[in-house]
């Protein structure tokens, strides 16, 4: 058992998925952490950026990897468009965060069910997948396929960027601050509105990118989105709402306790041990893994 | 307006009739309701597309033959949003309401089994297509009928069959939660054991598995000689994935559903060689004259292959409503009674019923094959040896 625990196999998969799951949950703790807006259409941001690479791919043949700033840029315009369209009313009226946790919701809500459907319309239901980057490359008893190799490195280049941005430059530092503590950053001269903008367009920049990673793996149909939404949310509230390391090391964690219940267990047991983890957590560690609890 | 000007428009107005295609009849207006959002939505467009298809194909052949009267097709549908309850209740409003000559089939086995009541209650016949469970023989026949061979029931003896023949001695089964696979393993279990193979690992993995390496690696472990997993299309992606990742090299590797599905070889190519799954047509059927065309005719108009379970079963059980409405017509005692009794030649060759089900078409398996998908079993329709 130790030894098949310690099997470089189950690590690079943990970390492949990690990897992912870390992305995923750092689009949406940024759009929570600086609006408390919960993005319930996160999954379908993903599964645009998906849909976004299988085309590029199928209509130049080019690599998807090419096309990753593009996809970002198309991801964080869907951000703004919805910040203008239907958010920046709202956060300007400062009100209180469940209110905007309540209509955000709602309205994300909706925000799915058109994404979903109008995916759906324009290029049908139908499964899409593309063979990129499928050489399977062999050390010892390690196995590793290209494509999951790109989408490792690339989201971890993408998460170590982030956090250096995040720690180093002063529009980094304006975005934490906002996530600490909007009032008091609005105080010291951060302009809210711009870091608002800024914050959502990153988040579905990222979300894109991951969604792109993840159609050189999986297939990608137009509802494909729920499961990353989930997967999205107990990463961010296990790491802590709005904290940016802790949702990554989540994302890690939770790989990891995907990969090592089946191993362990079974893989009946998989959903039962992560769910079970996640309320475990909510109930132990509100604030999250990294959080401090705050005095009442 | 003068007379030359007159003269003029009723020349135009005679130009553009006759470029019109003229329906001297009213149309034949067809009814269904399809799962084209929710848990279903990305399983059903192989089911309408074949709908689609053969409606152009008979309104481009001068529309449908009712006994003699050739009317043009239109569809009346209805998005069910993968509820079963929802597809009854618009079936109701289809007949009652939207008054349609002729009802189709929705998609998959809980939507098939809620609108059978319906059918019932109404007294409309139904050839239905995408439903594969033991249950459907719990309906009650008369109104509704089932096309597919894909019956858990026969599936699990005849793979226990198709495996012994391969001189497959022993299996790692995966299966995934969800119905169809369950029903799946239900069956397989007891037929490999009468079979005397020996079942070297089994394990369920839920439907949302991200990543299947843990169960690949007690799969090689087992070394077994076949691979079964009973997958549904999202698992059956990331199973082959993996297992080509990891390298699983049993004789022969079986996916329930998901390897007839277009993207399928699309994302593996070569890689997919040899994968074994449940169908019970192929185009390279020769015995079936009508294979082929519908096969090219499907890639030509959507630009991709057809689910060869699905979309096949799809397109007979329209073939097998026109064949009866062009004997009996319209009226609904007069079509239950052709269906009932007759004999059909479809895409997948003869089809009869005896009670709700076909009694021709045996419980088949296809084996991707370069860029062919063949029928491998059972070996009196088989189009190729499995490889």
């Amino acid at each position: 058992m130790i030894e098949s625990l310690l099997s470089a196999q189950l690590l690079f998969a943990a970390a492949v998925l990690g990897a992912l799951y870390a992305l995923i949950g750092l689009g949406l703790n940024l759009v929570y952490g600086t609006m408390r807006l919960l993005n319930i259409a996160h999954g379908d941001i993903l599964m645009v950026g998906a849909f976004a690479a299988f085309w590029w791919f199928t209509l130049t043949s080019l690599s998807p990897l090419i096309a990753l700033p593009l996809i970002a840029v198309f991801g964080a315009a869907i951000g703004l468009a919805l910040y203008f369209a239907l958010f920046r009313h709202q956060l300007a009226q400062e009100l209180d965060a469940s209110v905007i946790e309540g209509r955000s919701l709602l309205l994300f809500f909706g925000v799915s069910v058109v994404t979903q459907n109008v995916t759906a319309l324009l290029f049908t239901a139908t499964p899409r997948a593309y063979r990129h980057l499928d050489e399977v490359y062999r050390f010892g008893d390690l196995a590793m396929t290209g494509n999951r190799i790109a989408a490792l490195v690339c989201a971890v280049t993408l998460l170590i960027a982030m956090l250096i941005f995040l720690k180093k430059t002063l529009f980094g530092i304006e975005i934490r601050a906002l996530i600490q503590h909007r009032e008091a950053a609005r105080i010291v001269g951060v302009n809210v509105e711009k870091v608002q903008m800024v914050a959502i367009s990153i988040g579905f920049a990222v979300t894109a990118i991951a969604g792109t990673l993840l159609s050189m793996t999986e297939q990608t149909n137009p509802f494909m989105g729920f499961r990353f939404t989930i997967a999205a949310f107990v990463v961010i509230i296990i790491g802590g709402l709005g904290n940016i390391r802790g949702g990554i090391i989540a994302g890690f964690l939770l790989a990891v306790m995907e990969i090592y219940a089946v191993t362990i267990f079974s893989a009946e047991a998989r959903s039962i041990l992560i769910y079970g983890g996640f309320v475990l957590a909510i109930i132990l560690r509100p604030q999250g893994l990294l959080g401090v609890r705050k005095r009442a | 307006m003068n007379r030359k000007q007159l003269l003029g428009l009723a020349a135009t107005a005679m130009l553009v009739s006759a470029a019109l295609p003229t329906w001297a009849a009213d149309p034949v207006r067809i009814g269904y309701t399809m799962a084209r959002t929710g848990l279903f939505a990305a399983a059903a467009p192989s089911q309408e597309q074949a709908y689609e298809l053969w409606r152009d194909q008979v309104n481009a052949d001068g529309g449908l033959d009712v006994v003699g009267e050739r009317r043009p097709v239109e569809f009346v549908s209805y998005d069910d949003e993968s509820d079963p309850a929802k597809s009854a209740q618009l079936y109701e409003r289809l007949i009652t309401s939207d008054d349609v000559d002729l009802l189709l089939a929705p998609w998959g086995t809980p939507h098939h089994l809620n609108v059978a009541g319906i059918a019932e209650q109404y007294g409309f016949p139904i050839v239905g297509n995408t439903a594969a469970s033991v249950a459907i023989r719990e309906v009650q026949p008369g109104n509704i009928w089932f096309p597919t061979s894909a019956i858990p029931d026969q599936i699990g003896p005849e793979l226990a069959a198709m495996l012994g023949y391969s001189g497959i001695t022993s299996v790692s089964i995966i299966s995934n939660v969800l119905p169809f696979s369950q029903e799946n393993l239900s069956f397989l279990t007891p037929a490999l054991k009468k079979a005397g193979i020996e079942i070297r690992m089994s394990e369920n993995y839920p439907p949302d598995i991200s990543d299947m390496t843990p169960l690949i690696i007690q799969i090689k472990a087992a070394d077994a000689d076949a691979v079964l997993a009973l997958t549904y299309p999202a698992d059956a992606f990331l199973y082959m994935g993996q297992a080509r990742e990891l390298g699983v090299e049993a004789d022969l590797q079986f996916l329930l559903i998901g390897p007839t599905i277009d993207a399928f070889g699309k994302a593996f190519g070569p890689a997919a060689d040899g994968v074994v799954t449940l169908a019970h047509w192929s185009p390279e059927q020769s015995a079936w004259p009508r294979a082929k065309p519908f096969f090219d005719a499907y890639v030509a108009k959507f630009g991709q292959e057809p689910d060869y379970l699905d979309s096949a079963l799809a397109y007979m059980s329209v073939e097998i409503l026109q064949q009866a409405v062009a004997t009996a017509g319209l009226d609904k005692d007069a079509l239950r009674a052709a269906i009932t009794d007759g004999t059909f030649d479809t895409i997948n060759g003869e089809v009869r019923f005896d009670g709700v089900q076909n009694s021709v078409t045996p419980t088949a398996f296809v084996q991707r094959q370069g860029d062919k998908v063949q029928l491998v079993w059972p070996k009196d329709i088989a189009t190729a040896p499995l490889q």
